[in-house]
């Protein structure tokens, strides 16, 4: 007995000496233990959902359980779990982006409670995201607990988003490939090989306590005329404005919530719960995740005039619960519309064509793919997820052609995927997927000069120039001021800007006014060129060359208005071992060709 | 380990290791407890549902009982019984191919299950896809049941050969009835439908052997002499027969078809020239009186110069007076000569012109045998 304690001391000092082993260890028991929760989630949310919904039970319900939900949950979130709000996934990107993987066990709880009970209540949101959140915080509580480097911490996420999706969505497969492509924007992820180990046991764990059961049973469909192919181009593009509306719709109504006054906030979700409650007192099936309703659709149990209903209540219940503050996911109603989308382009065309096309029920299935795509913006994991949520290879190559027309069309039409534009509205900015991988080598950090002591927006351009010749931040050199507001940074003006304005009829302009105007003559002028510290140097000299900018200010990704510092161009050069004569910096315009706000109107 | 940074903490292996230990064990008594009360429930909420749906579907309201089915089948997703009920409803209800697409998916989890195998094949052939259909009935037959597999199987051989008697696939049903013969109980009522398929098969010497086995057990059952009297009519054994159906109108006075057969087979008897017993002279006399009947059943629609020509030397024959020592071979020529006339006729006339029944053509066709 004690050699074996002595034995298990030895190899758990080996363990603790190699971070490697120790994140292969870690990978199986976050993938268990973030397969038991996921399970307990589920299983949880669908037996509160029974509680609450028995059934015969009379139609008052409907409006008001998700009411009191939206309620109850709305104000844990305000009050206790701020960080719980939403789906998870942008708030799991910032946690391995911009806080070194840190996700605190207080939002797991809040994510945990506050998503079973407003999913349960009817909520028109998804338990996919949350689950992901709540597994890459696990993972990152138990890897902080065991003392790993923040690089291993990071590293960590993404196996407890893998094991989370791989139970939520019966999804081994699609959760790994989520996991890499949306969560890490690199498909060559070295976290591969943990990822996939933590979605199998997660798997594993969820069929030993649930069973084998795909989420959707699926009645063979096949191609049925090489003609029909055209109908599932159709129905991509269809998809791919469906989506596109429900993006658009989701993220004004979030920035009409965000507008308006933050005493309300923790009432807001309630808006969310009582138009889904309505909307659910006359058509049931809008309410919740709606997987049984998809299940009907997918078997080809279509009437077309409630698909088209259902598509267009869903996409606004959804938008209002998400926008209002709920907690909850899109992923799953994402398929809701899908299907609902797919089902009525393909009764549609049944109708006409009868003998060329294949029932409705194939295109929902190729739907709810497409409608993925469209909005999530993960092709790759949308082609694979439908194929393991229906076991169904038969009609792969239509949900190829439409998920990359709906993609397309999502990317044309709406620029920013939805994570980025939701984390952006939160005043934080995610790496974009092309720039993530340039996190190595020199960075800006390493580089970059602490923030000068900035101007206040009240002053005046005399005062300015005042303050500007008293005191010379960054060794006299700085040739722009960062002008900052009660919030932050509100933007940049360079000594030579205010010296033109103070000639001019501007002299006692406040500098507030001075952006206004520039902004309104030119409303992108408020986009501020700027790099952040995880940026490499090479990144940033593309963005300082792009702009002719000889400084661009460094600010943080977790507030986009708190400014870190500044990068000069001579730093930059001077990184790579390149010095500039006096005379190229005299180039003529060199320094009034800086972004000001004269410059942008 | 090294490279830590001051931000994260240096925490208990131990105590991390333990408490996640922990966790992983009381979440997963927690998941099986509520899986397995999830599972009980869902196990009687689904039977309540199927019990609707089939009482339902008793009514005959298969598109409510369809919704039933589908509710129960939601609840417990992997129960073929309700996968199974449902395919039916869908049948039920005419929308065949989504009872196909179900009972597909079923049959792709489990090919071999009788009950869904027997399924599919009356949706397929209520869609008219025989040879397929018939695929599945015999997997169905050869399938595995889980209860009654003999009567289930007896019962599906018994629908694949109603099938085959529908279509007339004689060689077909003649060998799904030979197995059914070995399978089949030992009662009356099932050798008498076996006997009649024989007869139906083509093989009415076999439903003869079936009906005699019958009548040993209940010589006064008229349903086993009226089987036996069709068997004999089948076989040629028009004397045999007209006995048997005279038995019948003994039980049965009013027995229409009995009565025609009787007659029908009397008529036979009378027109027959190559019965045994009879003399040369009538013989020659029932072959004059046949190749008359044939003609005059072929002059009206005949039209073709060989034809012409047959009647031509058959109006000859029948004009001649045959002295009676070569009234041996004239025989051989008016039953020759009948039957040149019969084919021509049923050539040019259709087959369809005169029904099978017929005494003219029951003596000619045993003729040509």
């Amino acid at each position: 007995m004690r050699s074996l304690i002595v034995k298990l001391r030895q190899w758990i000092d080996e363990l603790l000496r190699s971070e490697n082993q120790l994140a292969l260890v870690l990978s199986l028991v976050i993938g268990a233990l973030v397969g038991l929760v996921t399970v307990a989630f589920i299983l949880l949310t669908g037996r509160l959902a029974a509680r609450m919904y028995p059934a015969g039970g009379a139609g008052w319900r409907r409006i008001l359980v998700p009411t009191l939900g939206s309620f109850v949950t709305g104000y844990l979130l305000w009050r206790f779990f701020p960080l719980a709000r939403g789906s998870g996934i942008p708030q799991t990107k910032a946690a391995l982006f911009i806080q070194d993987g840190k996700i605190t066990f207080r939002t797991v709880v809040g994510k945990f409670l506050c998503c079973s009970a407003s999913l349960a209540s009817g909520i028109a949101l998804g338990r996919e995201g949350p689950s992901v959140h709540v597994g890459a915080g696990l993972a990152s509580v138990i890897a902080r607990n065991l003392g790993m480097s923040r690089e291993q911490v990071k590293a960590m996420v993404p196996i407890g988003c893998s094991a989370a999706l791989a139970a939520a969505f019966n999804t081994p497969i699609a959760a790994v490939l989520f996991s890499l492509e949306e969560i890490m924007g690199d498909l060559h992820a070295t976290v591969l090989g943990t990822a996939v180990l933590s979605s199998a046991t997660s798997w594993m764990v969820l069929h030993l306590v649930l069973g084998d059961e795909p989420l959707f049973h699926v009645s063979g469909y096949r191609l049925v005329n090489p003609w029909e192919l055209a109908v599932y181009v159709a129905l991509g593009v269809v998809g791919g404005l469906g989506s596109v509306a429900f993006v658009k719709l989701l993220l004004r109504l979030r920035l009409w919530f965000a507008d308006l006054p933050k005493r309300t906030a923790w009432f807001q979700p309630v808006a969310g719960g009582l138009t889904v409650g309505v909307m659910g007192y006359f058509v049931p099936d809008v309410m919740g995740v709606g997987y049984s309703y998809v299940e009907k659709v997918l078997n080809g149990d279509v009437i077309l005039q409630m698909v088209v209903l259902l598509a267009i209540l869903k996409i606004v219940a959804t938008a209002m619960c998400y926008a209002s503050g709920n907690a909850g996911g899109i992923f799953g109603p994402s398929l809701f519309i899908g299907a609902t989308i797919g089902a009525a382009v393909g009764e549609v065309a049944h109708h006409f064509f009868p003998g060329s096309t294949a029932g409705p029920g194939a295109y929902a299935l190729v739907g709810m793919g497409t409608a993925f795509a469209g909005i999530v913006r993960t092709p790759l994991t949308s082609v694979i997820m439908i194929f393991e949520v229906t076991r169904d290879y038969s009609i792969i190559v239509p949900l190829m052609i439409s998920n990359l027309i709906a993609y397309f069309i999502s990317y044309k039409l709406q620029r920013e995927p939805i994570y980025e534009a939701l984390a952006r509205q939160d005043g934080v900015h995610l790496p974009k997927s092309g720039g993530r991988s340039q996190s190595e080598g020199s960075l800006v950090s390493h580089v970059m000069r602490p923030a000068s002591s900035a101007l206040s927006k009240e002053m005046t351009v005399v005062e300015a120039l005042d303050r500007i010749d008293r005191g010379s931040p960054n060794d006299g050199r700085s040739i722009v001021w960062p002008v900052v507001d009660q919030y932050g940074l509100l933007g940049t003006i360079s000594k030579a800007q205010l010296e033109a304005a103070a000639t001019g009829d501007s002299r006692n302009q406040r500098l507030v006014d001075l952006f206004r105007e520039a902004l309104r003559h030119n409303p992108a002028a408020g986009e501020l060129p700027h790099v952040h510290p995880d940026h490499s140097l090479h990144f940033a000299l593309e963005r300082m060359g792009s702009g002719s900018l000889e400084m661009i200010p460094v600010i943080s990704r977790a507030n986009i208005r708190e400014l870190k510092g500044f990068l000069l161009l001579d730093d930059v050069l001077h990184a790579y071992g390149i010095t500039r004569s006096p005379g190229m910096l005299d180039l003529p315009g060199s320094t009034d060709r800086q972004r000001s706000p004269h410059d942008r109107a | 380990m090294t490279g830590r940074e001051s931000a994260f903490s240096k925490p208990s292996f131990l105590r991390t290791s333990v408490l996640t230990i922990a966790g992983i064990a009381i979440l997963f008594s927690i998941d099986t407890f509520l899986a397995s009360k999830e599972r009980s429930e869902s196990r009687v909420e689904g039977q309540r549902l199927y019990d609707a749906g089939q009482r339902l579907m008793q009514q005959g309201l298969s598109v409510d009982a369809e919704n039933q089915f589908r509710a129960a089948l939601s609840v417990a997703r992997d129960n073929q019984q309700y996968q199974l009920a449902l395919a039916r409803a869908l049948t039920a209800a005419g929308r065949l191919s989504d009872a196909e697409a179900n009972l597909a998916d079923l049959l792709q989890r489990d090919g071999t299950g009788g009950e869904p195998n027997l399924a599919m094949a009356r949706v397929l052939t209520k869609e008219g896809r025989i040879p397929e259909a018939i695929s599945y009935y015999h997997r169905a037959i050869y399938g595995q049941w889980k209860q009654n597999a003999l009567a289930n199987r007896m019962q599906a051989r018994i629908e694949l050969i109603d099938l085959l008697v529908s279509r007339n696939e004689k060689a077909g049903l003649l060998a799904e009835l030979l197995p059914l013969q070995e399978e089949a109980p030992d009662d009356v009522k099932t050798k008498m439908e076996l006997g009649r398929l024989f007869i139906a098969a083509g093989s009415p010497a076999r439903g003869a052997t079936v009906f005699r086995d019958v009548l040993r057990e209940k010589p006064q059952d008229p349903d086993a002499h009226d089987g036996l009297g069709e068997a004999e009519f089948a076989t040629g054994n028009y004397r045999t027969a007209a006995a048997q159906f005279q038995t019948v109108l003994r039980f049965r006075p009013d027995d229409n078809n009995a009565r025609q057969r009787v007659e029908i087979c009397n008529q036979v008897l009378t027109l027959d020239p190559a019965q045994r017993g009879l003399s040369v002279e009538e013989r020659y006399r029932r072959s004059r009186k046949l190749l008359d009947l044939t003609l005059n059943d072929a002059r009206p629609c005949v039209s073709s110069n060989a034809s012409r020509d047959l009647i031509d030397t058959a109006e000859k024959a029948l004009k001649q007076r045959v002295p009676a020592s070569r009234q041996g071979p004239a025989y051989e020529s008016n039953l020759d000569l009948s039957d040149q006339l019969w084919q021509a006729r049923k050539t040019e006339c259709g087959a369809s012109a005169v029904p099978a029944n017929e005494p003219l053509s029951l003596v000619l066709n045993r003729l040509a045998q």
